[in-house]
């Protein structure tokens, strides 16, 4: 099978704007990789790189073991979908869509066919004649995909397809576009900074910053365990609380938040001293304030959001900290109030409980150009 | 005024004062006109409706030769123009687009020169042009040709390269994604999609090389090298009869006929969108 994209060192100045900063990533024939990252991490320039509309500063892009860096776009055998789709106004449905057919040998009976195949992939059998400016978002979209697609590339590439369409027909589309992706098994390179689409739809999912891979995964392994601070914060709420690491237990990590002692299973478990330890809002359970056991912090409720299918509550604990807890909305009226001022205590379970390793370069690190990271003894 | 207050009231003023506008400036070009068919030889005494400025027998369009000669000529240097100025234009657009180097925005700056300097003042740098540096082109049509390309070439250029900044770098980069190779890119997508503005601007440049008068004066040389405007400007003191309406109406109705034709072509093309545009471009 065809459709393995290795990148090796790939960097992009523009001048002084280091935009991408040597990244090294493989994605196997097949994969829908996705990379995920704030506004103005490099995410769009690494996809300009691999579909040959910007050429590297430095590094490799190897695709199916050819180094293609120099190659100009049009010799690329990879496609591409605009965010904005890039339809030619000038040509109708079918005339998009033919567009690259004309540089295969092809007969006009068969370019036909193919036109008529991928539409009918894509849903939009009988729209050959219109023109783009009469087709809606989502159809749109549907051409873009179609146009690219019918040239069979080993590698599609998707910069934001679906970040001009509303939130519904976004989530109809994630889940078309995934299946779709399944069927053909052509590699997706995806670049969105939408998180729950990064994980609803990937193989796997790379973290960017600052024109980095921060971290590379299984959807499951970036949301649970996270390597660093950025990468866990990126991923959905996260809770995190300042504690000390003072020993270890049964190769589980003994942290001290004022009088209470946790244990913690998951993440850097053997380091020590003061640091960041992390649970998802929707690990954390609620009970009866003075509920006993371990692990258990004592807070109050500040406030309870509705969300329809959750509630999350903010409860102010011991420490100042403010930790958001999701509860699933189960129907029947909870066994206690949640009114603003509700003491209750937190269960935070140590197989959710992640100690994290101190981010190398805080965000807007500005005291005094300190950058000495926290001491990991 | 009402409608300053009341955002919900007609501007009545200054509704008043578009009227009055209009019927300012069209009145004589309409007197122009209208005596053009008068049947005597009179321009300002009205003497019954007649066709005979432009096709009688004696003096009018179709059979004076000096008359006619002009708007041949007239005619010849606007076809030349427009086939010479409009690819030129459009080729230096596109080559000042993809020069983002050094000096692309002085060449920008330059480029409108021509446009903001005074007629009279490139006429007569021409003229020194033709007469001095260039003696073996001489006065006559080919001089003339190149005075009016000269200053028509920026109003090709500006239009052009509007629309290419609007179109941006993006339909080109999904054609190269598709495969197509340069050539492609420009010939498949970038000029349908300029089609608009270069039909737009050879209508302009049409219509300005017509209307031309200083440049055209300057650089010409015998009879043979008069236009419309020039014969317009030379007779209009002389003894004129309505004839020199006719001549003066026909000139006008190939511009208008040259614009409108531009316009809805190019409407068809845009999709209406920034039709408006061409329209307010109209000189
Ligand atoms: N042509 C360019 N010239 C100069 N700087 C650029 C250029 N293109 C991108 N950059 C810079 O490179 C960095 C990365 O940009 P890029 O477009 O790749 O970000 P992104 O991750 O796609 O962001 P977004 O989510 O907003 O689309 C930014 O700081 C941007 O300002
Ligand atoms: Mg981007």
């Amino acid at each position: 099978m065809q459709g393995e994209v290795r990148l090796e060192e790939l960097t992009k100045k523009f001048g002084d704007v280091v935009a991408v900063d040597g990244i090294d990533v493989q994605m196997p024939p097949g994969e829908f990789f996705t990379m995920l990252g704030p506004s103005g991490c490099g995410k769009t320039t690494t996809l300009r790189m691999i579909a040959g509309f910007e050429r590297p500063t430095a590094g490799r892009i190897l695709l199916d073991e050819t180094d293609v860096a120099q190659v100009p776009a049009h010799r690329r055998n990879v496609n591409t979908v605009f965010q904005s789709y890039a339809l030619f106004p000038h040509l109708d449905v079918a005339g998009n869509v033919a567009f690259g057919l004309k540089y295969r040998r092809l007969t006009k009976q068969e370019q036909r066919l193919q036109v008529k195949e991928v539409l009918e992939l894509v849903q939009l059998a009988g729209f050959e004649r219109r023109k783009a400016s009469q087709l809606s978002g989502g159809q749109q979209q549907r051409v873009a995909l179609a146009r690219a697609l019918v040239l069979a590339p080993r590698v599609l590439l998707l910069d934001e397809p679906l970040g001009a369409l509303d939130a519904r027909l976004r989530r109809d589309l994630q889940v078309e576009l995934k299946a779709l992706q399944r069927d053909i098994g052509v590699t997706f390179v995806f670049v969105t900074h939408d998180q729950e689409e990064a994980l609803t739809m990937s193989d796997r999912v790379a973290v960017m910053r600052d024109g980095r891979v921060e971290q590379a995964g299984s959807p499951r392994e970036v949301y649970e365990e996270p390597r660093t601070m950025f990468v866990a914060d990126f991923l959905g709420v996260s809770n995190l609380l300042e504690v000390d690491a003072v020993g270890e237990e049964h190769s589980r990590c003994v942290l001290r938040l004022g009088d209470r002692t946790f244990l913690a299973e998951q993440g850097e478990t053997d380091a020590r001293g003061k640091l960041k330890a992390m649970i998802r809002p929707e690990r954390i359970g609620v009970e009866p304030h003075g509920a006993p056991g371990d692990n258990r912090l004592p807070g109050m409720v500040e406030r309870a959001v509705f969300l329809g299918g959750s509630y999350e509550i903010h409860v102010r604990v011991l420490g100042g900290e403010m930790l958001k807890v999701a509860m699933t909305n189960e129907g029947n009226p909870l066994t206690f109030g949640l009114e603003q001022g509700t003491p209750v205590t937190l269960y935070l379970p140590p197989d959710a409980l992640r100690v994290l390793r101190p981010d190398p370069e805080p965000d807007a690190g500005d005291e005094e150009g300190q950058t000495a990271p926290a001491a990991v003894a | 005024m009402s409608w300053l207050r009341n955002p919900w009231g007609r501007p009545r003023v200054l509704g008043l004062m578009t009227v009055l506008y209009i019927l300012w400036s069209v009145t004589p070009v309409a007197i122009a006109i209208l005596f053009a068919f008068n049947n005597g030889r009179s321009r300002t005494t009205w003497q019954g409706f007649s066709f005979k400025w432009f096709t009688g027998s004696v003096g009018s369009v179709f059979h004076d030769p000096a008359l006619q000669g002009a708007l041949k000529h007239t005619l010849l240097l606007a076809a030349i123009c427009v086939a010479l100025a409009t690819p030129l234009g459009v080729s230096l657009a596109l080559g000042l687009q993809r020069w983002r180097g050094r000096g692309g925005g002085t060449v920008n700056t330059l480029m409108l020169f021509p446009l903001v300097t005074p007629e009279i003042v490139m006429g007569v740098a021409l003229l020194l042009l033709f007469l001095r540096v260039f003696p073996g082109i001489g006065l006559g049509t080919e001089a003339q040709v190149i005075g009016q390309v000269t200053f028509t070439l920026s109003y090709v250029v500006v239009m052009v390269r509007a629309r290419l900044v609007s179109i941006g770098r993006e339909y080109e980069e999904a054609a190269a994604d598709l495969g197509a190779p340069p050539r492609d890119q420009l010939f498949r997508v970038l000029l349908p999609l300029l089609a608009p503005a270069i039909i737009a601007s050879a209508a302009i440049t049409f219509a300005l090389s017509i209307d031309d008068f200083v440049v055209t004066q300057y650089l010409s040389s015998d009879a043979s090298t008069t236009t419309v405007s020039m014969l317009l400007y030379s007779s209009a003191r002389g003894a004129p009869t309505p004839a020199l309406n006719a001549i003066a109406t026909v000139a006008l109705l190939i511009t208008l006929a040259t614009l409108a034709l531009a316009f809805l072509v190019y409407r068809r093309f845009a999709g209406g969108r920034d039709a408006t545009a061409v329209a307010a471009l109209e000189v």
